[in-house]
């Protein structure tokens, strides 16, 4: 019998049209690493939920959900920020413990081994706020591992983490179900990373299962379908030059693939750019949040040229949301000099959409700000509207809406001034693979256009592919720049999945014959 | 640093601090609120050598002082008149009132500050977790969501001045109309947010039953010690205020200033009270050099 059984289950939210789920039949094996994944509002939230009777949403349910065994339950939530409770860690540790009335000597013993586990001694006594995401989402899951699960729901936890810290939080998904064999069933839009970690992937389209299967089995069957934008870089060279034998999913299997096949990157070394007006210029600016502690901006120097599509990579709390606030003019260095060079208009989309709106539909927000700027003339923004794919969201209050709708009803509030200085927070955060996808192709029009794009983001697929200039943010600083190409080879972390697969193989003899990036 | 007070039991210092209020509010003479406050002070200055103090000087002075003056300013009751301001009395007792009342909220802000400096939130919620654990829950909570406020208004009016809404420009009805605006923005998104934290508080059991503690804070011998000590003292003071000492007679009659024997008993018990935290540094410190 599978430890966790779904036989034609239905649900549909109380006054949703649509049911959320339908029709769906799922097994899991105990001890089994199971990634769901799909797009946005495909229902994969409220399939974890059903699984945790605590936070079973409201609704109508048909069909049979079993458990086995009446398993302890673990969940673990997207924002790493909003599931805190307590202002100190361990209080944040023992919360669960102290909820289900567990004796005190019980929980020091538990909090003993998890703690030492983790190596989160030295944190016990620090305040949550002052933690970064990464940090706070691993509080998060050894909080509720405390509670000794044996099954684990995480739903997306990863999304607003930067790439040191999604490892991070991985690795220990892997440790637990490797050593402990604790059931784990992960949401997630990142699939590079959990390709390899997987026992079984599910991939969840309006409600319904449409691929399931092994990794392997479900790669070949997404790339041969409409949504290919899933499948992480590697396996999509793999696939695009017919590679036979085993998809390779990891780097280590991917270099061995192309050393067989002398498959040769292809160094499209970008034609110099014609950019040379500058639109800004920072020298030396200093940026502190408070005078006891360390600057956020430290003697940074910046520059940008009009045209120009850059990204800002660097950890969290390397201050790339600060530097953009400092250009946004919201911010008032302590000392040192940003320099327009011309007068324009800027844009600047908040790295939590949500704070952007303030009239209660979108449509409301739109003409708010139509009057703000003194717009009358609807016909551009009823173009915008239509290329944006958002018409049906108008009248939707901005938090009922997904993620990518989100992003884009905000972002088309900015286009409605005209600017030509875009300033976009981690605009790729939480979407999912074919949202970016229309995300990028929207921002890359815009730069055509003229619009001068600096946009800070944890992705580095979608830097290496779209930006004509990345920037590494460390310490409040810039430390290093380049063209795309330039810029991810000299990194060995901080690198797209194909510059780790041709790490020192290039070979420019062969160029001809080779793949495209 | 109040190394040794700060290690004792919450409840120590917590009974510490509620005793030393009391006295400040029910000892109403002259010489018992100087020496308090003297004490008090002493007590700063082995802290942080009023470090923490500074900080909120300027207030503890304008607060005593509007006190001290208010009191003869509308109080004209009282037998020995000083001087007359046009038609108005001013009277000896409602100065000496006025003066007490001003060492009394010094004395109390005094301990309150030190308060704030060694009961961190986490020692309340300790005690009350025991006793209340609902509104453990709730303090901490609240204790939480006051910085988070802050940190989310301040992103709330940095976004919407980028948007050209702002706070600091326009006239009076526009500045109105935004904050207005903040804060709406600000209710929304935090019920909102709310929710997710609510579903995770669910998630881990919240609600369930009893709630049981995880105790960093054991009684032991010198705890007991240290709570007999503060509540037997604290008792003969309260013991001899009921006795109807311990205080001076203003209204109806001027009382007189002489203390009796008994008087200066409950000053020798009440510099006893309040210097517990001195005496116990001075203690640790001598047991530390005598093993080392």
């Amino acid at each position: 019998m599978a430890f966790i059984e779904l036989k034609n289950v239905s649900f549909t939210y109380p006054e949703g049209e649509e049911p959320a789920i339908r029709n769906l039949s799922l097994q899991v094996e105990k001890g089994q690493f199971v990634v769901l994944f799909g797009s946005s509002g495909s229902g994969k939230s409220t399939l974890l939920r059903l699984l945790k009777e605590e936070i079973k949403p409201y609704g109508k349910l048909d069909g049979e959900i079993r458990l086995n065994g009446s398993p302890e339950t673990g969940f673990v939530f997207q924002d790493p920020e909003n599931q805190v409770v307590a202002e100190e860690v361990l209080h944040e540790l023992v919360f669960g413990l102290e909820n289900i009335g567990l004796s005190t000597n019980e929980m020091r013993g538990r909090v003993a081994e998890l703690v030492h586990f983790f190596g989160l001694e030295p944190l016990l006594h620090q305040k949550m706020q002052e933690l970064s995401g990464g940090k706070k989402q691993q509080i998060n899951l050894a909080s509720v591992l405390l509670m000794q699960p044996d099954l684990l729901l995480l739903d997306e936890p990863t999304s607003q983490l930067d790439p040191v810290s999604t490892r991070e939080l991985l690795d220990i998904l892997v440790r637990l179900n490797d050593e402990f064999g604790m059931t784990i069933i992960l949401a997630e839009h990142r699939l590079e990373e959990v390709f390899t970690l997987a026992d079984k992937m599910i991939m969840m389209e309006k409600g319904e299962i449409t691929v399931e299967g092994s990794p392997r089995e479900v790669l070949k069957n997404i790339w041969n379908s409409p949504l290919k934008a899933y499948v992480p870089s590697i396996p999509s060279l793999f696939f695009a030059r017919n590679g036979q034998g085993e998809v390779p999913l990891t780097v280590k299997d991917g270099r061995k693939w192309i050393q067989s096949e002398s498959v040769y990157p292809l160094l499209d070394l970008q034609q110099k750019s014609n950019m040379e007006e500058e639109v800004v210029r920072i020298r030396d600016i200093f940026f502190r949040y408070d005078r006891k502690k360390d600057y956020i901006l430290d003697s940074l120097h910046f520059s940008i040229m009009k045209g120009e599509f850059y990204t800002l990579l660097g950890g969290n709390g390397s201050g790339k949301s600060t530097l953009l606030k400092a250009i946004g003019g919201m911010l008032k260095p302590e000392s040192g000099k940003i320099d327009f060079k011309q007068n324009c208009k800027l844009g600047y989309l908040p790295q939590n959409p949500k704070l952007f709106f303030i009239q209660d539909t979108v449509q409301k927000e739109i003409q708010d700000t139509m009057k703000r700027w003194g717009i009358s003339n609807r016909v551009e923004i009823d173009q915008l509207i239509e290329d944006f794919e958002i018409k049906h969201i108008l009248n939707h209050h901005p938090y009922d809406i997904s993620g990518g709708e989100l992003q884009k009803a905000a972002i088309l509030c900015l286009l409605i001034r005209k600017p030509d200085f875009l300033l976009l927070d981690e605009p790729t955060k939480g979407l999912d693979p074919v949202s970016k996808e229309k995300l990028a192709k929207l921002l890359k029009t815009l730069n055509s256009g003229g619009v001068t794009i600096l946009m800070s983001t944890h992705d580095i697929e979608f830097a290496g592919k779209y930006a004509t200039k990345c920037g590494m943010m460390f310490q409040g600083k810039i430390t290093s720049e380049g063209e795309p190409v330039s810029f991810f080879k000299g990194n060995f972390f901080y690198t797209t999945m194909l510059h780790r697969l041709f790490r020192g193989l290039a070979s420019p003899a062969k160029e001809k014959e080779s793949c495209e990036f | 640093m109040l190394n040794y007070f700060e290690r004792l039991h919450p409840l120590v210092s917590f009974l510490f601090y509620t005793g030393a209020l009391m006295i400040f509010i029910l000892l109403f003479h002259p010489v018992y609120l100087c020496a308090g406050l003297v004490v008090v002070l002493l007590i700063h200055f082995m802290h942080d050598y009023f470090y923490g103090l500074r900080y909120w000087l300027k207030f503890m002075l304008t607060t005593a002082l509007l006190f001290f003056l208010l009191n003869p300013l509308f109080n004209t009751r009282g037998r020995h008149l000083l001087f007359l301001i046009g038609n108005h009395r001013i009277t000896e007792e409602a100065l000496i009132y006025g003066g007490m009342n001003a060492l009394s909220i010094l004395g109390i802000m005094a301990i309150f500050v030190l308060y704030n400096e060694v009961m961190t939130p986490n020692k309340l919620l300790f005690l009350f977790s025991k006793f209340l654990p609902q509104f453990a829950i709730l303090l901490m909570l609240t204790l939480r969501f006051i910085p988070l406020m802050r940190r989310r208004l301040s992103e709330i009016s940095a976004i919407q001045l980028s948007k050209g809404i702002s706070i600091s420009h326009g006239d009076l009805k526009e500045k109105l109309g935004a904050a207005m605006q903040y804060i709406q923005v600000f209710v929304t998104f935090s019920l909102e947010e709310a929710i997710q934290t609510a579903d995770s508080m669910k998630a881990r059991g919240y609600g369930q039953g009893r709630r049981t503690s995880y105790e960093h804070f054991s009684v032991n011998i010198r705890d007991i010690l240290a709570i007999l000590y503060l509540v037997i003292l604290f008792s003969m003071i309260i013991f001899c205020r009921i006795l109807g000492y311990g205080y001076l007679k203003v209204y109806p009659i001027m009382g007189t200033w002489q203390l009796s024997n008994l008087d200066y008993g409950i000053l020798v018990l009440l510099i006893l009270f309040l210097s517990f935290p001195i005496l116990i540094e001075i203690g640790g410190m001598i047991r530390w050099r005598l093993s080392n």
